[in-house]
């Protein structure tokens, strides 16, 4: 039951709240009026559809009202229904927003969405309360407004919101001046709070925009750079549709400015960061078309000061070039090119070279399988270069090649590698392109022996009175040693001296004995060994060989000449009953027809005896030569006979293979390094099968280390393994664990 | 038919003519060494850089042949008291008999 206390304090408060509310009025007056009061106001406020027509005035009576109210401390009550009642009210609210959304929906018009906050705003505005009010009711009713009208929104509002928002942004050819068609809107979207809620959603149109304006605009545009535009672009456009939206419609408002300080620089970031991401994926391109798009270069190094994107980078043209560049199909030409257009980009965008070095590593490392490189890459320096595009910039100074150094502990300008670097990290220093390029290889030696094949091919194809292409080897030559040092060339300096004693001696012997036959002599172990052949000249050529000899020892006493009889070149005239042929032929060619003008058919095995050359497709492939130049004819598969009267082929023989008319001028046949290094790995098994047999079976360890004391055996364990490992496919050698024995 | 040379550009190489027979130097196709330096004849000596005229041969009369430089630097030597590194004679320098061992 009720206590006596209880009673008393409920009766004590109820007293209170009387005389609260009857404010020392006789009787309960002052408590009818506070209730007439409390309706008139409660009324007032109510929120009321707002298509019926509604004249509410804010007049003395109704502030009396609020006044007693007031008075009697009931406001924030009064404040509460007035809430409550709107949420009721809401679905006048929300029936609207549907319909609207609806439309948009079936129209994806964002004009539709304007209305639709217009018709809110319409709502908020007639139901707000009086200013008079004070504000702190006033933004409380704003506050509910804002919360109730959020949850009206439909889920698809966002949507229509962000396309409402993209509507008002400038096209990009529009003036700055049109942006302030709207600022009312603006201004309602701030008051229905939507700046607010949905500032994520503004800035991505606005992010979008510049994405979209980037990848127009500068997508394959690299010749000059953009960034600087594109910047200036959006300061013009993107700057303005801000301040129209912090601003609330006013330009030069100091808040507008304020606000602006801290969304600006996140705009400029996305500028630079979608720059960045569309040059990284174009980087390949990029590269392919340096120097002409150094823009785009200085574009993507500004951005990767901004941007953390360095990573990406490089895994993108690492992909890139694994993809487009390190593959069979590629010309080994083209990956150089491509790599040294790597280098030099690279160092644009990071001067200390810590992307190059981790983008180099993969095509250094596949350059370094592929056979042809160390050819292709000398075959560059001397300018051997068919395609003209030279490497090397020809108004670079040269420099002697730069080993890699050392870190200099004394140095006082030393700076650490940047944070980015890796352990194996390697500052090179800018280096010339040709250093780069060799030390893709652990020695320069191997540089130095295709040098020297290089050169030999080109000196024995120079025709005897070409001075001038002597000198232009003699400059190469004298050019390759600024690089590779004075010592590594002396085997050149020796040949391109052969050279020029052979002129000497030449002149000699033909103001002596005048002679056709012009050679070259070479010294031997100083040029790369030339393959020998068996090739016996017949007839004249023969004569002449021993003439010359002959006068060269009668020159030079105590020398005598060996003829490598296969190189060279002879120019004929070949005189037949009705026409002369004249041709430029390698000396087989030569031996053959001169063997014709002893006797009119020959076999191919007739010939193969008399030239002692073995080769049968080299002696049919002579003899094709002289069938193209009209002079011999085919009988059957093996015998040919010569055509002294021209036209009188015979019906229904094989028409003739067009090739050029003179014999293709063939570059001297040179033994090229592989084959010198497999000459090599040959002696090297003879050693390998001894120790085999003698000791039983090896690991390969002990095979390498007991081969170093073979005398100038410098393989590494990896060679030597790949060596075995082929001698295995052969069946000479069988492994198990490791360790390896002869095949019995 | 008539086969009418009218140039002919052809590659030879030179030889010391050290005596020895010409069916010898086609076999052993390496060729000799000089017997100081072991480096082949048409090679040349350590301190030169130019092989043939600049680094001539020196034949004896105890019929070995070396290069001239390595000779001349070895009978420099007080040791050698003047005698041939291979057969310990007394060197003497050859006379060259070039119609003798040139058959053509």
């Amino acid at each position: 039951m009720v206590s006596e206390g209880l009673r008393l304090q409920v009766a004590s408060k109820w007293q209170e709240s009387f005389r609260h509310l009857n404010r020392r009025e006789p009787g309960i007056s002052g408590l009818v009026t506070f209730s007439q009061a409390w309706n008139i106001a409660a009324e007032f406020l109510r929120p009321k559809d707002i298509d019926v027509p509604n004249d509410r005035i804010y007049n003395e009576h109704i502030k009396a009202a609020f006044d007693t109210v007031n008075r009697a401390k009931r406001l924030p009550v009064l404040l509460e229904t007035f809430i409550e009642d709107m949420r009721k009210k809401f679905s006048l609210v929300q029936h609207d927003v549907n319909q609207f959304m609806a439309e948009y929906e079936a129209s994806q018009n964002p004009q539709i969405v304007t209305k639709m906050l217009y018709r809110v705003y319409t709502y908020k505005q007639v139901w707000s309360p009086p200013e008079e009010l004070g504000s702190g009711l006033l933004s409380a009713y704003t506050r509910s407004f804002r919360n109730n009208f959020f949850l009206t929104l439909p889920t698809s509002f966002s949507g229509a919101f962000r396309a409402l928002c993209a509507s008002t942004l400038p096209s990009s050819d529009a003036l700055p001046e049109e942006l302030n068609a709207e600022p009312n809107l603006w201004y309602i979207f701030n008051i229905l709070g939507l700046t607010e809620r949905f500032e994520g959603l503004i800035a991505n149109v606005g992010y979008d925009y510049i994405h979209e304006y980037i990848l127009e605009t500068c997508t394959e545009q690299w010749a000059e750079p953009m960034l600087e535009g594109v910047k200036e672009k959006m300061s013009k456009q993107i700057i303005p549709w801000l301040l129209s939206i912090y601003g609330r419609g006013d330009l030069h408002s100091e808040e507008a400015h304020a606000m602006l300080q801290s969304v600006a620089p996140k705009f400029e970031y996305h500028i630079n960061k979608t720059l960045c991401t569309l040059r990284t994926r174009e980087i390949f391109d990029i590269i392919i078309d340096f120097p002409d798009s150094m823009g785009a270069l200085h574009d993507l190094k500004e951005c990767l000061q901004r941007v953390d994107q360095r990573e990406n980078l490089v895994d993108a043209l690492r992909k890139s070039n694994h993809k487009r560049l390190l593959h069979p199909g590629a010309d080994t030409k083209l990956i150089l090119s491509q790599y040294v257009a790597t280098i030099k980009c690279l160092r644009i965008i990071d001067p200390p070279g810590v992307l190059l070095f981790k983008v180099a590593d993969p095509i250094r490392r596949y350059l370094r399988e592929r056979p042809d490189t160390i050819r292709s890459i000398v075959a560059n320096l001397v300018g051997d270069d068919d395609s003209g595009d030279s490497l090397v910039n020809e108004n670079e100074p040269i420099h002697p090649l730069q080993q890699t150094e050392v870190e200099d502990y004394t140095d006082q300008q030393w700076e650490p590698d940047p944070i980015d670097a890796g352990p194996e990290f390697r500052t090179n220093k800018p280096s010339d392109v040709v250093s780069t390029l060799v030390s893709i290889y652990d020695s320069k030696d191997l540089f130095v022996k295709e040098l020297q094949v290089l050169l030999a091919q080109r000196l024995l194809a120079i025709n005897d009175d070409d001075t001038e292409k002597i000198d232009g080897e003699r400059r190469n030559v004298e050019i390759l040693k600024i690089r590779f040092g004075e010592a590594a060339l002396q085997v050149c300096e020796v040949m391109l001296r052969d050279m020029s004693d052979s002129k000497r001696i030449d002149t000699h012997v033909q103001s002596q004995l005048p002679l056709v036959v012009h050679p070259t002599v070479i010294s031997r172990h100083f040029w790369p060994a030339l393959e020998p052949s068996d090739l016996v000249m017949p007839g004249q050529f023969l004569e002449l060989h021993n003439q010359y000899a002959l006068e060269f020892t009668k020159f030079k006493p105590d020398k005598k000449l060996r003829w490598f009889p296969h190189l060279g070149t002879v120019s004929l005239e070949i005189e037949l009953e009705d026409r002369t042929v004249e041709a430029e032929v390698p000396p087989l060619e030569a031996a053959i027809i001169e063997l014709f003008s002893q006797q009119n058919e020959w076999s191919i095995d007739g010939l193969v005896d008399a030239t002692r050359v073995p080769d049968k497709t080299a002696i049919l492939k002579a003899l094709l030569t002289w069938v193209n130049l009209g002079v011999l004819r085919e009988e059957s598969e093996t015998t040919f006979s010569l055509l002294e009267v021209a036209g009188d082929v015979p019906v229904g023989s094989r028409e003739p293979i067009h090739r050029p008319t003179a014999a293709e001028p063939e570059l001297p046949h040179v033994v090229s390094i592989q084959q010198q290094q497999a000459e090599q790995m040959r002696m090297y098994w003879k050693f390998i099968e001894g120790m085999l047999t003698n000791l039983g079976a090896l690991s390969l360890d002990r095979i390498q280390m007991m081969l170093k004391f073979a005398p100038g055996y410098d393989r590494s364990i990896e060679q030597l393994a790949t060596f075995l490992e082929a001698a295995r496919r052969e069946g000479l050698v069988v492994v198990r664990d490791g360790i390896w024995k002869l095949n019995r | 038919m008539k086969v009418k040379i009218k140039r002919w550009h052809a590659v030879a190489q030179w030889r010391w003519d050290t005596g020895a027979t010409e069916q010898d130097d086609a076999d052993g196709e390496e060729g000799d060494v000089c017997g100081i330096c072991r480096v082949p004849y048409e090679g040349c000596c350590p301190s030169c850089k130019m092989p043939g005229d600049d680094c001539p041969l020196i034949w004896g009369e105890c019929s070995h042949v070396f290069h001239m430089h390595c000779l001349l630097k070895w009978i420099g030597t007080a040791a050698s008291k003047q005698q041939c590194p291979m057969d310990r004679r007394a060197w003497v320098t050859a006379e060259r008999k070039v119609g003798a061992v040139n058959p053509t």
